[in-house]
Order: structure tokens, then sequence, then C-alpha cells
């Protein structure tokens, strides 16, 4: 689904992000730490804000218990309208004694003579129903002494807290009064939620700056591992003489020293493979080169012995022949260890051209049919129908046929050997199979290594040079081309070979089933 | 009877090529040094050098131009190395073909017979042009306006063929066959060599050809259009 590819992607991107990994682990450990402060020193504040106004509020409560007891000092009598005139004329007074804004929401008599007079309410906007409720009073236990407790008030429409204090006043005449005073805490809320506003921008804004300098440094950390990783790349691809930069002497420069040392003992221990290697191959060549000089007299000799066979006894004009085909035979070897060995040198040159692989095929049958004549083999072939065109070196195709031919007329003990040609869209494939001794898996594996042999005990009978099925593996590869074999004793072999029909053709599946049919 | 010129250093191989060609029916003169092949060439004007690479005086190449700049007789190089460069800059130097040691003396023969073969194949008189160029297949004259031009044999008969088939392209292969009288899978590079020497002869601009083409993948043939 559309959502579960997103958060794949997602997942993907931060297990193979170091850098987004390392940023969102600090965003979040830092963050979670950054929550915790931030809510301990806003309930800190709230705290003491609170316990500071509490303080002021039982304070000027007192106080302005004290101005009225002190008012009604001197009065032997009063009724309840002197009272309610006194009161009046007094609240200001109070509202405006002390620091802290306040209200004066009631004052009650708790005298039964006077209880049923109504005594001045004040303010009764500020006045919440529950303060005095006779079943559930904010402040039950009233005494003497000022107390306090926390209220929700409304102001201008919003709930915000407050702190009541209420305390019992006793007038001369013995009459007692409850006296309550709302402080509310409006401006403390506000100043609450100003510091808290703070402490969220300020956590928010670290949050980000931590979070930008985890970035910042995880990349300086990570850049030398993505540098290292590259120069492996490339170390890895052939470019052996990179290195990474050293700086300083911390631990990347350490890194850094160590991978230039393996990378220096490295490349000393290749270049001295590739020197020797090289050497060996020169050396090959160059035999083989040096030896064909010889070769060039001793062949031309031998062929001149050869023409005159006639005039010598039995014996030595048997040795004529043997010489002969001997030196044919080295010629031969030497001409395949040359080419092996600018296929090892890498000194091999293509030269592509459209041909038909009908017509290659049909022209390799024609020359390898004298040979499987000698040897009694009938070849039969199963030609495509149509044209193969493909683009090849038709040299080393040719090549490749005639020693896959020579081989099957070889091993096949005298049954048919089937040719099969065969094309698709991007390949051409084409097989050569026989019903003969066969070979196991194990040594079929091994067809194709140098001078190998599937039968060390077998009499060289072709006086094949042991590195034609190698030579034909290099001439496929060069050609991004395939060369397959599948083998079972006593049931026959079947070589495949497999080309593009153009070099540009990228992945091609073969036509033709790598499997020994029975042959008639 | 032919007479061949040969120019190799190694006495064993000198002195059996001799008697392989000699009894073959050619008139073989031999040198052994470098800076003795063309006073050879001029004492005896063969009908075909054979040349050796390396040789002691006097390379196989320096004399292979030498002898083009007065002479478009046939070639041929005998090689030990086909790998290396030195074959290919004696195709360029004007050598019609190579012949890798060790040959077989048959292989050698009908090189050689193909060659000599070229200089008097008969055909009827008739003027062919491609181009500004003007060939004769009788009298071998190549000429490009008023310009005379010279080529080899095997240049003429290279041109001959591709003109006489205006615009129908000929695989290397076939070429081989044809002009060379391959019958076996031989060597692309002389073809790629000659038609470079060719260009180099006829063409305005060698890079830019315009009257024997590059047919990629396949071939070449004679334009223009």
């Amino acid at each position: 689904m559309f959502f579960g590819r997103i958060i794949r992607a997602a997942l993907d991107r931060f297990r193979s992000s170091l850098k987004l990994r390392s940023l969102i682990y600090t965003v979040a450990l830092s963050g979670t730490a950054l929550v915790v402060l931030g809510g301990l020193l806003s309930v800190n504040i709230g705290n003491n804000l609170f316990d500071t106004r509490t303080t002021a509020a039982l304070k000027e409560s007192a106080k302005a218990a004290e101005i009225i007891e002190n008012h009604f000092a001197e009065a032997n009598g009063y009724d309840i309208d002197q009272l309610n005139l006194y009161i009046s004329t007094l609240l200001p007074r109070i509202e405006n004694e002390g620091v802290t804004k306040k209200r004066l929401v009631k004052f009650d008599s708790k005298d039964r003579s006077l209880q049923d007079r109504q005594l001045i309410s004040l303010e009764s906007n500020f006045w919440p129903k529950n303060i005095d409720d006779q079943s559930t009073p904010a402040l039950p236990n009233l005494s003497s002494k000022v107390t306090s407790t926390t209220i929700q008030i409304d102001a201008h429409g919003q709930s915000v807290p407050a702190i009541l204090t209420g305390q019992l006043i006793t007038l001369p005449g013995n009459h007692v009064f409850k006296l309550f005073l709302i402080y509310d805490l409006e401006s403390e809320q506000q100043t609450l939620l100003f510091v808290q506003g703070i402490l969220l921008l300020g956590g928010f804004s670290t949050l980000m700056i931590i979070g930008f300098f985890s970035y910042l440094v995880t990349g300086w950390l990570v850049k030398p591992m993505r540098v290292a990783a590259q120069t492996s790349e490339l170390i890895a691809s052939g470019e052996l003489h990179r290195r990474l930069p050293v700086r300083g002497t911390d631990d990347v420069a350490i890194l850094a020293n160590s991978f230039n040392h393996m990378a220096d003992s490295l490349q000393e221990k290749i270049t001295e493979q590739r020197e020797l290697s090289r050497m060996q191959q020169r050396f090959v060549a160059d035999v083989s080169h040096e030896l064909r000089t010889p070769l060039t007299s001793m062949r031309l000799s031998s062929e001149m012995i050869l023409e005159n066979k006639e005039l010598l006894p039995t014996d030595p004009k048997r040795a004529a022949e043997i010489l002969f085909e001997t030196v044919s035979r080295l010629d031969s070897m030497l001409s395949d260890l040359l080419e092996i060995s600018r296929y090892d040198a890498a000194n091999v040159t293509l030269s592509f051209d459209y041909h038909d692989m009908n017509g290659l095929v049909g022209q390799a049958l024609s020359a390898i049919q004298p040979l499987a004549d000698s040897k009694g083999v009938v070849l039969q072939a199963h030609i495509a129908s149509g044209s193969v065109t493909c683009a090849v070196d038709s040299r080393r195709i040719d090549r490749i046929l005639n020693n896959l031919l020579a081989n099957a007329i070889e091993h096949s003990e005298g049954k048919p050997v089937l040719v099969k040609v065969a094309q698709n869209d991007n390949a051409v494939a084409v097989s050569v199979i026989d019903n003969g001794v066969g070979m196991t898996m194990e040594q079929a594996k091994q067809v194709f290594d140098r001078f190998y042999r599937a039968d060390p005990s077998r009499k060289r009978t072709m006086g094949g040079t042991g590195l034609g099925l190698a030579i034909s593996l290099e001439d496929a590869k060069i050609h991004r081309g395939v060369l397959e074999v599948y083998a079972e004793p006593g049931v026959g072999s079947c070589f495949r070979l497999t080309l593009p029909k153009r070099q540009s053709v990228l992945e091609y599946v073969s036509p033709l089933p790598l499997a020994v049919e029975k042959l008639s | 009877m032919s007479k061949l010129l040969i120019v190799e250093d190694d006495d064993a191989i000198r002195e059996t090529l001799k008697m392989t060609l000699t009894g073959k029916g050619f008139e073989v003169i031999s040198v052994s040094n470098g800076l003795d092949a063309i006073p050879a060439f001029e004492k005896h004007l063969p009908d075909l050098i054979l040349l050796d690479l390396q040789l002691p005086g006097k390379n196989g190449i320096e004399i292979c131009n030498e002898i083009r700049k007065f002479s478009m007789v046939p070639i041929i190089i005998l090689t030990a190395r086909t790998d290396d460069d030195d074959m290919v800059r004696g195709l360029e130097a004007g050598a019609d073909d190579y012949v890798t040691k060790p040959y077989a003396s048959e292989v050698l023969v009908s090189r050689i017979r193909a060659r000599l073969r070229t200089l008097g194949s008969p055909s009827p008189h008739k003027i062919i042009k491609i181009g500004p160029v003007e060939l004769d297949s009788l009298s071998h004259e190549v000429r490009k306006g008023d310009k005379k031009i010279n080529l080899t044999p095997l240049e003429f008969k290279l041109l001959l063929i591709l003109a006489s088939h205006p615009n129908e392209v000929f695989s290397r292969e076939q070429l081989l066959e044809k002009v060379w009288e391959y019958t076996y899978k031989a060597d692309t590079r002389l073809v790629n060599v000659h038609v470079q020497r060719l260009r180099s002869k006829i063409e305005d601009d060698p890079d830019n050809p315009k009257l024997v083409l590059t047919v990629r993948g396949w071939g070449y043939k004679a334009g223009p259009e």
C-alpha cells in the first residue's frame, strides 16, 4: 500500500543513513531531557508564584481584619445600618491595602441577632456559589486565624484560579463576623503562561540547535568514513594509487594512516604479482616466438623429406612421416600457446562484423568433414530457419566451432555428432552434441582448464594441444558470450555456445537447452 | 619462370626456403642482410619479394618503405610475430600480404602464386570510373583528373573489384577471397590496412573518404552514391 511504501522507504533511509539516525537519536534524547527539565522548571516556578502570593494574601487578609477591628474598637453599639455604612467606607481602603489586587467578597455576621438582616453583599460577581455553602463550605473551619484555599473564579468570561482567605472577626459586643477575601491569580497565571511559553520556545530552539549541530558533527565524523568507503571502492576497481587524506593526529587520522598503510602493502603485492605474471606471459610469448624460427626450417625440411620419401627405405620413410606430424603438432601447440598468452596479456583486438551463424556452422562442418570421415563419424545438423545474423569476429567463432566439432568427433566413439543452431531476439546458440563416452560433471567443470585431460590414460590420438577448449572459452568470453558443457558418463556430452546478437545486448537467455539428446 | 628475392637472416630458413621454392619451379635469389636487399632488388628486378621483418642492417619496414618509392613489386612479409604492431606496420609500409612462421610450403607457395597472378590477370579493355578516378583495366593505369596514381597490383585489384560493383557491399572475408585469394579464414587486418593505403592515394581527404566507404559491421563499398 501507499503508506506502507512510504514507511518502508523512510525505514530504509533511517537504516542506511548514519547521519539521519544520529540526528533522530540526538533530537529524541535531548528532546526528552528538555521536556522533563522544562516540566520541572515550570512546576517549580508555578509553585513559587503561588506560595508567594498565598503568603502575601494571608498577611493582607490579617491586615484587613485588623483595620476592621480597629475601626470598631471605639464603638460601643451599632446597628446593621451603621455597620453597612462603615464597611462600605472601609472597602476601598481594604481593597487598596497591600500590593496585590484583592476583592472583599463577603462580610457576614455570625450573630444570630443580626442574621436575619441583610448584610452588605459586595461584588456579587465574584461571589462563587460554594464559598459559604452550608453543606460543602470552601473553608470549613473558620477561626480568628486567617486560612486560605484555592478556588476557580469567573473573570471576563474565563475561569481563573484565585486564593480565597477566610477568618472570623469579633467586634465589640461579641458580634462575630465572617470575612472572606478573594485574591485573583490572573496575573500570576499570565506570568506562568509566559514563562512556560518562553520555556517551550527556548526548549524548541535548543532542540533545533542541538539537532543542527549533531547533524553537522556527525557529518564531519561520517565524511572521512564515506571518503574511506569511496577510496576502497576505487582501489578495488583497480586504482591502486588511491589514498585517504591524513589530517592531524586524531582517531580519523589514525584510521586513514592504517588504511593507507594497508593500501600501500596491497599495491606493492599486486604490482609485484602483476609484474611477475607479466614477465611470465612475456616469457611464454617470447619462447613461443623464438621457437617459431627454427620450427620454420624444421617444417620446410620435413616437408621436403616427406615429398621425397619414396627414395627412402621403409624405416626412415616412417621416421620422415613421424617427423612431419610431430613438427605440425609442435606448430599448433606453439600457436595455441601464443593465442592463450595473448588473452592472458589482454592483448586481443576483435573485429566485429555481421555474419550468418548458419553459414559459419556450414563452413566449419565442411572443414571438419575429412576428419569425421576418417573416424567414421556422421555429422548431423539442425540449423535454424532463415538467416541467423549476429555481430561476431568470424575467425574466433570459426575456431570455437572447429574446436567443439573436433572434440566431439574425438570423443564420439564413432557415433553421430549433432550440431544445432537456434536464435531468439537477443541471442544465438550453437550446441554440439555427441553420444560418446561423456564424462562426470566434476570432469566437465575442468574441461576448460588448460592442458586438462578428462582421462589421463587416454592416448592422444588427435594430437590436440590441450589448449583448444581454454582458448574457445576465452573466445566466447570476449564476445560476452557463454560456453557451457553438460555431460553424463556413458551418455555423451553437450557443449553449448551462446552469443549476444549484438554487443549492445546486455542480457540474454540461450535459445537452446543444455542437454544431451539421444542421436540415431 | 618467376624470379623471387628472399630477404631472410636465418641461415637455416633461407636455405630450406630456397630449396623448397626452387623445387616448386621458381628462380630464387636470396640475401641475408637488410642492407643488401635494395641493391639485390635493383640488380635482379625480381617479380616478388619475400621479406623478413627483423633483419640485421636494415629492418623489413624500412626496406618496404624504400622499395615502394620506386616499385610496385608484390611484397610478402615473413614474420614470427602476428600479435605485435610490426606486421601491421609492414603492411602499412606497402607490403601486400604476410605469412606467419612456421609456414607450410604449400601455404607459402599458394600465397606467392596468388600475388604473382594479380600482375597478369587478363581482362577486357575497359575504363571504369569511380568519382573523379579512372581505372584502365588493361594497362592498369589509374588517373585522377590529369594526375597519374601509382597503385600496387593488389591495390589496383582491390579498387577494381569495388569500383566494378558500385554501392555493393563487400565483406572483409569476401575481399580476402577475391583480392588476396584466401580460401580459408584469414586476418581481416589485411583488408583494413590496404583500404587505408588505397584511400591515402585516391581520396582528397583520407580521413573523410568519399570513394571507398566503410559500411560499419559489414565491410566496404565503392561510392559515391
